[in-house]
């Protein structure tokens, strides 16, 4: 292997009150792929930082080419070939594609009058596509492309920019398996050019898949490294949360009881042709797997009482219920913890507490007037139960980790009765330890005698929680699996729209 | 520039449209007043009369939908280009707008009222003497403090013209007396902040000996302020304009008087003055070109008969 | 307190005592009380103000509906001789029904806020004048309402009726915000009105409820200047009070783009305006100076707030790296 052109010595960062970095040391190769894992809160976000240029370690050293830096700026970083392809991606989604890639270097025309060059900006976009087999033009308007396709672009974007190293961040988090596959080849390609990758994911099936070697970041320090051989799941998390991870699978504590929510020709406004009938059982969990799109979020919304139904009929214990709110939904015990929790579930700037008590705020008050102090008793109890890790509940939900996030997102409904709770991708952004924390509440409620509904785009989620499963293909369910017929194969069977004979 | 000529093209030509056709046999000569407000009412009333004994003119009235030097320019605009044999106005800033009257000048009679632009190429001013009007308060001053005092200004807008004047009037007939005016506080006409300079007043200079309503509606809100405050009676209070508190206080004796301007006048002599000039008669013109209507003092003595008179104007009788 | 209306406590603090430095009238009785009075007119409806911004919308038609308002109500009284505490009680009901179209076509509609109350703005002045054939609406000469003028210009050992009823107005209002389960929705849907939604929160009707309280104290707020000046020309009358209640709500801590403000702050908004209106009659410095005054000093207020911030940021960042050095690992740990 080629002399490491980039490494970072014993690198440490301190915030107020937290060592978010301590001895880290890393070196990156050409044509090499790093794969870095940790939970969240490990550290990884700010190593990142560190080699973007925005933020100055503490201490330790940068050697990039052998000279040595004690810290880089933005424009060090840009010029050294460091390029980001992030999480929430960076896109002017009113430009198109080219106008993106160029963003700010723009070729220019017309002397004093700074007119773009928009020939020439296309013409040297489209070898960069091509190179990536990008299915779009350079002159396709950002807001018309997929999330896989936005990130192709970026990754465009970092090639134009010289990229010796392509840091992504969970790339593959919003993606389908068939784009997962395609940037999987992509990065393939990448490194046999000599450009290498640092890849951060909470998808260790991918992880295995691309990586050449693997980091393990635990509380700010280097805890393991794993070669290409020795890359294994129960090695890895054991390296991440510092014990081994149990089986996924827990099965219920009683058979499933009567049913509780009956979906009867549901029709929802992206799929108004086609219809969805399902019953969902007490005690149980049942996991509805599919292609982002075939609009399984569409469902939940339409049942939450967000979108209105565009047909069809919601039966609620053999009682027909109109939901034309989510409030009707909430007053009936029928809760959504949806997909996006930043945009949707939370109120980021808000406490703790204050989120908690949200959708039954009229219980925490006495003559409309809230009572801090009753909020504040519940949050607490909710943070200890849900084992939600924060100093006390007047603590800013934006300041945690997306783990704890999304406990409090469940805290807000598990204060009230919950009857049927929907889980929209519920793990996503989540680390590995959070993520079995949560798993083994949803077991905890339907043991209780909710009913779970768990979308999940994740195959290793929706098959190892789900007690029975349903196939979403195009608005549709293309078929219902019981448990001892879940496997991979037969999920994207179905959910691509072949029938299983 | 291409947007410009083709909007004020259009906009030409809708106004011809609509103006064609009632300058087809008669006439028109227009009062374009500088904004909304009661105190061209008796303007209109005098146009009235005047359209009475004028029937082969069609007179009109026109406000600008705001008090603002381009919005009033377009409507003179507007009407020109509707082919008006005559306009008088008063221009809502006569300093600016010298080139917007000169180009109505040239294509029809033009005569100011109310402000006068004297720089402008207006055939004549046919209105009050703000200076003319200031000696008069100032005149009532002199009688009220015969031993001297100081006194406050109150205005809305102490740059424009007609608040200059009228101030100096007032400066020049106090000269070498022991009266003299120790500020002026302006309000951009915002009544509120009228009264409250006036409030501020009593506080910050108790002293005072006496107040001067510029604007209208200076004199009612320096009443209500003294009369909150119990100043009332002791501060002299005069200045310029027909509100009906001011009138109200001149009859209680709590106000020394005030001096008003004849808008009813105006609006009936300068437009029976255009239809003569349209007919070929210049010779009435004074050689300066100001047709100086005379400015009234109204005390306690003549309130009644004015306010009688006023209410019949204003059709409010 | 927040610290935001801290900040502005200590402006208002150093404004009054170099003012009262320059000139010791200004902390003579008969002026706070002056001062009191305009507070309370102009402190009532920019509580309004600050509930429409905190949903993250803006109220712009305020100063015209004072015109409107102003008019139908002194022609209430004068031409219709109706009993004013009915006229008082009708006047915040129009108040209301305005703010509640206005809701309608912003939450029903999908308009935006700066539209439909921009909109509000010259149509409510355009009535205003059109009723009053553009003439100037006021009492006769000598025409009295005890009672109602006891309420609206009355002073109890010097302070104004107005200011008592701003202070109870804003303890209500803050009590509404800071305390209640309405208050609470307002800030949640301001903040993010997606999550309220997913929370159960009718967040339409708690929009429209803002919209509908702040013309209501509009409503209110317009009987208080008619009984100030007495005398409305529709053309003038409130002109940009609108901004003033803004301009109060934001200096007080409300942020323009939502789920965020303090009715304590809206009242030192709302105190520092008016000081300053003062200060520049009361120091002699000339009126047309008046805005200019206002800008300036508020303008270098938040910029010195925005230093001290700075430095104490700073401050913190120093100690910080002090405690690091302190605690650093020593080179060989982990290794």
């Amino acid at each position: 292997m080629a002399e490491p052109f980039l490494e970072l010595i014993g690198i440490g960062k301190a915030y107020p009150g937290v060592q978010a970095l301590a001895d880290v040391s890393l070196a990156v190769s050409a044509g090499e792929v790093v794969g870095l894992i940790g939970e969240n809160g490990a550290g990884k976000s700010t190593l990142m930082k560190v080699l973007g240029g925005v933020v100055a370690p503490s201490s330790g050293v940068i050697r990039l080419d052998g000279q040595d830096r004690p810290s880089l700026t933005v424009k060090d970083a840009i010029a050294a070939g460091i390029a980001f392809v992030h999480q929430e991606l960076n896109l002017f989604d009113n430009l198109d594609a080219a106008a993106n890639v160029f963003i700010g270097r723009e070729p220019r025309i017309g002397g004093p009058l700074n007119l773009i060059d928009r020939r020439k900006l296309r013409a040297s976009v489209r070898p960069l596509l091509e190179r990536l087999g990008c299915d779009f033009k350079p002159e396709t308007p950002v807001i018309d492309l997929s999330i896989a396709q936005r990130q192709q672009l970026e990754i465009a974007k970092a090639l134009s920019l010289g990229a010796r190293v392509v840091i992504m961040d969970e790339p593959t988090s919003s993606l389908t398996i068939s784009e997962t596959n395609r940037l999987l080849d992509i990065i393939g390609d990448l490194k046999a050019s000599g450009v290498a990758i640092i890849f951060i994911s909470h998808r260790l099936n991918e992880i295995e898949q691309c990586v050449d070697r693997v980091v393990v970041l635990r509380d700010g320090r280097l805890v393991g490294a794993l070669d290409r051989v020795a890359i294994r799941h129960d090695a890895m998390i054991r390296l991440m949360i510092g014990r081994d991870l149990k089986e996924l699978y827990t099965p219920p504590a009683a058979p499933p009881g009567e049913s509780v929510l009956e979906l009867v020709a549901l029709k929802t406004s992206a799929y108004p042709e086609r219809s969805v009938s399902l019953s969902l059982r007490r005690g149980e969990i049942l996991g509805l797997a599919g292609l982002i799109g075939a609009g399984r979020t569409e469902l939940a919304r339409a049942l939450f009482g967000i979108d209105r139904l565009a047909g069809g009929g919601i039966v609620l214990a053999g009682q027909p219920i109109v939901i034309a709110n989510p409030r009707d939904a909430i007053d009936r015990g029928i809760y959504l913890i949806p997909e996006d929790r930043k945009q949707s579930g939370l109120i980021l700037e808000h406490s703790i507490a204050s989120n908690i008590s949200l959708p039954d705020l009229m219980s925490y008050a006495s003559f409309a007037l809230i009572s801090g102090s009753r909020e504040d008793r519940n949050a607490t109890a909710q943070c200890k139960a849900l084992r939600i890790k924060t100093r006390d509940v007047a603590t800013l939900v934006g300041a945690l980790s997306g783990g704890n996030q999304q406990k409090v997102v469940l805290a807000k409904w598990l204060s009230m009765r919950p009857r049927v709770l929907i889980f929209d991708e519920p793990t996503r952004g989540v680390d590995v330890g959070a993520k079995t924390e949560i798993y083994e509440l949803m077991r905890a409620l339907a043991d209780k005698g909710v009913a779970i509904l768990m979308i999940s785009s994740d195959l290793e989620e929706v098959i190892g929680v789900s007690d029975r499963m349903a196939v979403m293909h195009e608005g549709a369910i293309a078929g219902i699996l019981e448990r001892d017929s879940f496997s991979e194969e037969t999920i994207m069977q179905l959910a691509v729209g072949h029938s299983i004979h | 520039m291409k947007n410009l000529m083709l909007t004020s093209a259009v906009a030409a030509l809708f106004a011809s449209t609509v103006f064609c056709a009632q300058a087809a046999d008669k006439k028109t000569l227009v009062f374009v007043a500088n904004g909304a407000s009661d105190f061209w009412k008796a303007a209109e009333a005098g146009v009235k009369k005047a359209q009475e004994e004028l029937p082969n003119y069609n007179l009109q009235f026109k406000y600008p939908e705001q008090s603002a030097a381009a919005i009033q320019e377009r409507l003179m605009d507007d009407l020109v280009a509707g082919g008006v044999a005559g306009i008088m106005v008063s221009a809502v800033d006569p300093k600016t707008e010298t080139d917007a009257l000169d180009r109505v000048a040239s294509h029809t009679l033009l005569l100011t009222t109310d402000s006068d632009a004297p720089k402008s190429k207006r055939l004549a001013y046919i209105g009050s003497s703000n200076v003319l009007a200031g000696n008069q308060v100032g005149e009532i001053l002199k009688k009220a403090l015969p031993n001297g005092g100081k006194c406050m200004a109150y205005v809305g807008l102490p740059g424009a013209d007609n608040a200059r004047e009228r101030i100096q009037g007032i400066k020049d007939t106090i000269k070498g007396t022991k009266i003299e005016i120790v500020d002026v506080r302006a309000d951009d006409i915002d009544q509120a902040r009228a009264k409250r300079n006036v409030e501020d007043t009593l506080t910050a200079n108790p002293n005072v000996d006496c107040m001067l309503g510029i604007y209208s509606y200076n004199i009612p809100q320096i009443y209500q302020a003294l009369k909150e405050s119990g100043a009332l009676g002791k501060i002299t209070v005069t200045g310029f304009d027909d509100d009906p508190i001011t009138l109200g206080g001149i009859k209680e004796g709590t106000i020394a008087g005030t001096v008003v301007q004849q808008p009813y006048e105006w609006g009936y002599q300068g437009m029976k003055d255009m239809a003569k000039i349209l007919e070929g008669d210049k010779s009435f013109i004074p050689k300066d070109n100001l047709m100086i209507i005379p400015t009234k003092v109204i005390d306690k003595a003549g309130v009644d008969d004015y306010a009688a008179q006023l209410k019949k104007l204003q059709g409010k009788g | 307190m927040l610290k935001k209306d801290a900040s502005l406590l200590v402006l208002i603090l150093v404004i009054g005592v170099v003012t009262a430095y320059l000139n010791p009238r200004f902390i003579s009785p008969i002026n706070l009380s002056n001062t009191a009075n305009l507070i309370g007119l102009f402190g009532l409806y920019a509580i309004g103000a600050g509930f429409v911004i905190i949903t993250g919308g803006i109220d712009l038609s305020v100063g015209s509906l004072f015109a409107l308002l102003g008019v139908v109500f002194i022609d209430l009284l004068t031409r219709y001789q109706m009993n004013w505490g009915l006229a008082v009680a009708l006047m915040v009901l129009a108040g209301m029904a305005i703010g509640a179209i206005h809701a309608f076509l912003i939450v029903k509609m999908r308009l935006q806020p700066f539209i439909v109350t921009l909109c509000g703005l010259l149509l409510y002045r355009g009535i205003a004048r059109w009723y009053t054939d553009d003439g100037t609406a006021g009492f006769e000469f000598g025409q009295s309402f005890p009672s109602l003028e006891w309420i609206t210009t009355g002073r109890t050992y010097g302070v104004p009726h107005s200011f008592v009823v701003f202070i109870l107005v804003a303890i209500v209002m803050g009590i509404v915000l800071h305390g209640s389960v309405f208050g609470r929705y307002l800030c949640a849907v301001g903040k993010n009105e997606e999550a309220a939604r997913y929370s159960g929160i009718q967040t339409g009707l708690v929009i429209a409820a803002a919209y509908v309280i702040a013309s209501g104290l509009a409503g209110l707020s317009s009987v208080y200047f008619v009984m100030y000046t007495r005398s409305i020309s529709p053309a003038s009358h409130g002109n940009f009070y609108e901004l003033y209640g803004i301009a109060a709500a934001v200096l007080g801590g409300c942020s323009l783009r939502g789920g965020e403000g303090s009715v304590f702050g809206i009242v030192l908004g709302a105190i520092l305006l008016q000081i300053l209106q003062n200060l520049v009659n009361l120091l002699g410095i000339p009126s047309s100076l008046n805005f200019a005054v206002m800008g300036a000093v508020i303008l270098i207020g938040v910029l010195a707030d925005q230093q001290f911030v700075n430095y104490r940021q700073w401050l913190r960042g120093r100690r910080d790296d002090a405690a690091l050095a302190r605690n650093a690992p020593p080179k060989d740990a982990g290794a």
